[in-house]
């Protein structure tokens, strides 16, 4: 079995580092809210509320409290996916931007999310082509 | 910081040096020149200094050493408490109990409960969780159909809660070096009484000497030359260094070394200080291999309540026990005890510490002390040996040991004790039944979540309370049939040559190797099938079909995929790894049914969320990882074909335990002479790997069936696990089959059966459909063969007799 390499915790009074343009978490701005769960709202409030104060690493330990309730909510999962993009772990938004998509199997808008920040995580890694790609895909779906 | 004093090199006090003066040379010199003497007194003068600093550096390291040697705190999960949730109001209550709550008429101190007409009353106790601290609340929650209605905050006007994070159980502990136990207090949080107590009894004028008591030393040092024991005349301050060095020594030397200890700690630190160390510190008691430290944990062990809710006589009876705590010890030697601790309450009335009135009352307590203590090492030792392990990689085991690390892990409760009974109850029953000589057999259990790898119960034998040889992590044992699946998923990923429907040849097979005998691979029932489905191979775990489509796919290229789901160590290159003749320990094959349970990511199994240190700052967070490392599709497909196993293959008999509408995943596995009995499977919230087996690698008698499959579903039915219903990927369309030629039918026809194909790979030719089989009443029977559970399911047709055969009709 593997374990996962720790990562030092942000103590939650760290100073707030600024949020790149592409870390910034996307509001479903219309349609069906992202859980009818009150406690999974909460969560995902309070996951908001912590990363817009730079403290991601709570931000995280909230989000993975909403998504124990809540295993197959994709827009918790994409949630997750941009606070790793944000917090620079590349390889771990594309995975976590493809398990969102894994579950938004009918959400058009959703994957197009996704596609974007793989694609951003893609420039990141300094992967132009697989961004161009994943960006295309996004655009694709967007249509 | 300096901590000299670790592990067993704290017992012994440094006097070793008194016997190293030079006494002989110092007699002899004082009869000679008057220079030797000088420089002889001269070089004892510094001798004494240096041995003065000495003393110094030691005392002051261990009792900075000691003020912070905490063990770290490890906690089970948080309950997330929330309307909608699955729970029962005994269930909230047990939760409760574990934390020490009690039954309260007004439930608003913290940490009390009361039952109310639809559910419970409660006042939460402040918490310091990863995130920061959760204040105190007093809260209301209801519940109905076994699950909660409602969760409120009880106020003035009631205020609504979305959720509750409840305070996570305390699991257990890691120990510093002799195994030494603590619940650290601070001083203001300590009962007046129990200081007035401890100064009456034990060092009246403990608050206006410099650390000894010259009355008491002259005593001692009266009777020891007149050659009597050396006892008494101790202060509080003496006997925080005797503490710190644990010995019963009685000697002259020791004697001294004390008092300059003594001074020398007076000197350094306040009398507020060496108290609140001395509370923290001194010992007052034994549970097997724990020692029982401080008037903290004391409280616990003897009253099983916090020290601040402890009455008068209560706090007597601990202070009593100072003076010898084996001698005082108020469950074995109860009227040395009680004795005692009215001695205590007499000095403290003579010195006004209480009233009158109060020692009356107090005096004719009874004990009260509970029988039996509290669970202290912990009551998961297999659970918790899995988080050492975890934290070993990251931090020195002396921090583990010393900092008070706070460490929130994943086990759930639960689950845990679900685990723990289905395997007590079920290898008890199977000895009995089978006529296996009793106490032979032998079994692990890991449980994970199916989404997040979480390592929510962990059992490393049928004494899940002993702390012996952990079979969940540590047992390496042949998995046999689990591997099958490697073989399949290898097969499916191929999706042009291979669907579900692709037969497999089942006929006799030699396998010629380099540096090997031949290998000729048998079925568990000794025959040959012929022409088998893919499918039908997998469920009914056919040996040389298996063997047959893995050497066609490459032996390696099977085996090289193992890293890949989290299987660090390579089998044998041979054939024989294809059919599982490989060890692995029930933990690791848990994280390779991981993969196959979520969709094809893997995500590392881990056992702890967050660390904290002492003071409640945030430390350490292992974040969860996931990583794709599977297409979805193939891993669609292998679910709908393991579904196949427990619905229609050898793991049927789980339909005893589990509704059809479950759906579970799984694989048996049994190994030559019956070694292993395995059951790997999933839900769509857990995963679950049993082992059964013998220590001594004798045969159990037992298939994987017969054996772990039924500790398996006896551990799901109790918990109650949710369907399993994999999200379809893209790639995937469902078709319908004819039953009798393995060709299309038309999707309106209500024949057939359902299946689950890669695009394009399903059968393209058409049969017509069977005009007797469109009549209306047969509607309901159509059946599906996916993945995904048909939404209202219909579990008696799929358990119907004519159903159960589907298969055989389908390819005989």
């Amino acid at each position: 079995m593997t374990i996962p390499t720790p990562e030092e915790a942000s103590p939650p009074d760290a100073v707030a580092a600024p949020v790149s343009g592409e870390g910034v978490i996307a509001e479903p701005e219309s349609g069906p809210p992202v859980s009818e769960n009150r406690a999974v709202i909460a969560l995902l409030d309070r996951a908001r509320l912590d990363q817009g104060a730079g403290q991601r690493e709570a931000a995280g330990a909230s989000l993975e409290r909403a998504l124990r309730i809540e295993p197959r909510n994709p827009w918790l999962w994409n949630e997750l996916a941009q606070l790793r993009l944000a917090q620079g772990q590349y390889a771990q938004a594309i995975s976590i931007a493809h398990k969102s998509i894994s579950f938004a199997a009918r959400d058009r808008r959703l994957q197009a999310l996704n596609w974007r920040v793989i694609g951003n995580a893609r420039v990141a890694q300094g992967n132009a082509a697989g961004a161009e790609e994943a960006f295309s895909k996004a655009a694709e779906l967007e249509q | 910081m300096l901590r000299f004093f670790s592990g067993k090199n704290m017992t012994k006090l440094p006097s070793i040096l008194w016997h190293k003066i030079p006494w002989n040379k110092f007699r002899s010199s004082f009869r000679g020149h008057g220079k030797a003497l000088r420089v002889t007194a001269l070089l004892l003068l510094l001798g004494l200094s240096a041995y003065i600093f000495y003393l110094d550096v030691t005392i002051r390291a261990a009792f900075e050493g000691r003020k912070f040697a905490l063990p770290a705190r490890v906690y089970g999960r948080a309950l997330e408490v929330y309307p909608g949730l699955k729970l029962t109001p005994a269930q909230f209550a047990e939760e409760l109990q574990a934390l020490g709550f009690h039954q309260q008429p007004e439930p608003n101190e913290a940490a009390t409960y009361k039952y109310t007409l639809n559910g419970i009353e409660f006042t939460t106790r402040d918490f310091v969780f990863w995130d920061g601290l959760q204040p105190a609340q007093r809260l209301r929650i209801e519940f109905a159909d076994g699950r909660v209605t409602l969760l409120q905050q009880r106020g003035s006007t009631d205020i609504d809660l979305p959720i509750l994070r409840t305070e996570p159980p305390l699991i257990g502990g890691i120990y510093p070096g002799h195994n030494e136990d603590r619940a650290l207090l601070k001083l203001e949080q300590v009962p007046q009484p129990l200081i007035d107590a401890l100064i009456s009894i034990e060092d009246r004028k403990y608050y206006s000497h410099w650390g000894i008591d010259p009355r008491g030393i002259a005593r001692a040092l009266y009777k020891t030359l007149s050659g009597q024991r050396i006892e008494g005349g101790s202060t509080l301050t003496q006997q925080l260094i005797k503490n710190f060095f644990l010995t019963s020594e009685r000697t002259l030397t020791r004697k001294a070394t004390e008092v300059l200890m003594a001074l020398l700690l007076e000197l350094h630190y306040s009398k507020d200080e060496i108290l609140e160390t001395y509370l923290n510190e001194i010992f007052l008691g034994q549970d097997a291999s724990r020692a029982i430290h401080g008037f903290g944990l004391a409280s616990h062990f003897y009253f099983d309540r916090p020290l601040e809710r402890l009455e008068l006589h209560e706090i007597a009876t601990l202070v009593g026990m100072v003076k010898g705590p084996g001698v005082y010890d108020p469950r074995n030697k109860p009227d040395n005890a009680l004795k005692r601790r009215n001695i205590v309450l007499q000095e403290m009335v003579k010195l006004n510490a209480i009233t009158q009135a109060q020692f009356v009352e107090a005096r004719q307590k009874p004990l009260g002390v509970i029988h039996r203590p509290p669970a202290g090492t912990s009551p998961y030792p297999a659970f918790l040996q899995l988080v050492h392990r975890q934290l070993q990689r990251d931090y020195r085991e002396e921090d583990l040991r010393s900092e008070g690390l706070r460490i929130f892990t994943t086990l759930d409760p639960r689950t845990q004790r679900h685990a723990e009974q289905a395997l007590a109850s079920r290898l008890l029953q199977i000895e009995r039944a089978r006529k296996i000589p009793a106490n032979t057999l032998e079994g692990a259990v890991v449980i994970s979540s199916t989404q997040h790898g979480e390592v929510q119960a962990l059992v490393g034998g049928r004494e899940a309370r002993y702390a012996g040889f952990n079979r969940a992590l540590d047992a390496q044992r042949q998995v046999g049939s689990l591997a099958k699946p490697i073989v399949f998923l290898t097969a499916l990923e191929n999706s042009s040559r291979y669907t579900l429907l692709t037969p497999l040849d089942d006929s006799p097979l030699v396998w010629r190797e380099r540096g090997t005998a031949d290998w000729k691979p048998q079925n568990y029932d000794h025959k040959f099938h012929g022409q088998v489905a893919l499918y039908t191979a997998l469920a009914n775990s056919y040996n040389v079909s298996t063997a047959r489509l893995g050497i066609d796919l490459g032996i390696d290229t099977i085996l090289d995929k193992l890293p890949k789901y989290g299987i660090e160590r390579r089998p044998p290159p041979f054939a024989s790894s294809l059919l599982g003749a490989f060890e692995l320990s029930p933990l690791e094959v848990t994280q390779l049914y991981q993969t196959f349970a979520d969709g094809g990511f893997r995500t590392p199994l881990r056992a702890i969320r967050e660390i904290v240190t002492a003071e409640g700052k945030p430390l350490q967070r292992y974040p969860l990882n996931v990583e794709p490392v599977a297409a979805a599709a193939p891993v669609y497909l292998l679910t709908a074909a393991l579904q196949g196993v427990v619905r229609e293959g050898t793991a049927r008999a789980l339909t005893n335990w589990l509704p059809a509408e479950v759906a579970a995943a799984g694989k048996t596995g049994t190994t030559d002479d019956l070694r292993d009995s395995w059951f790997a499977g999933y839900t769509g919230d857990h995963v679950a790997v049993v082992w059964v087996g013998r220590d001594d690698n004798k045969s159990s008698g037992l298939t994987g069936a017969s054996g772990a499959l039924t500790v398996w579903g006896e551990m799901m039915k109790n918990i109650q696990p949710e369907p399993l219903q994999p999200a379809v990927p893209e790639e995937i369309e469902l078709v319908n089959i004819d039953p009798a030629g393995g060709l299309r039918y038309a999707e309106e026809c209500k024949a057939g059966v359902v299946m689950p194909f890669v695009r394009g790979t399903a059968p393209t030719e058409t049969a017509a459909c069977p005009v007797a089989l469109t009549d209306s009443n047969m509607a309901d029977d159509k059946e599906i063969i996916k993945a995904e559970d048909k939404p209202g399911a219909q579990p008696g047709t799929q358990t119907g007799g004519e159903k159960k055969n589907w298969l055989q009709r389908l390819f005989n």
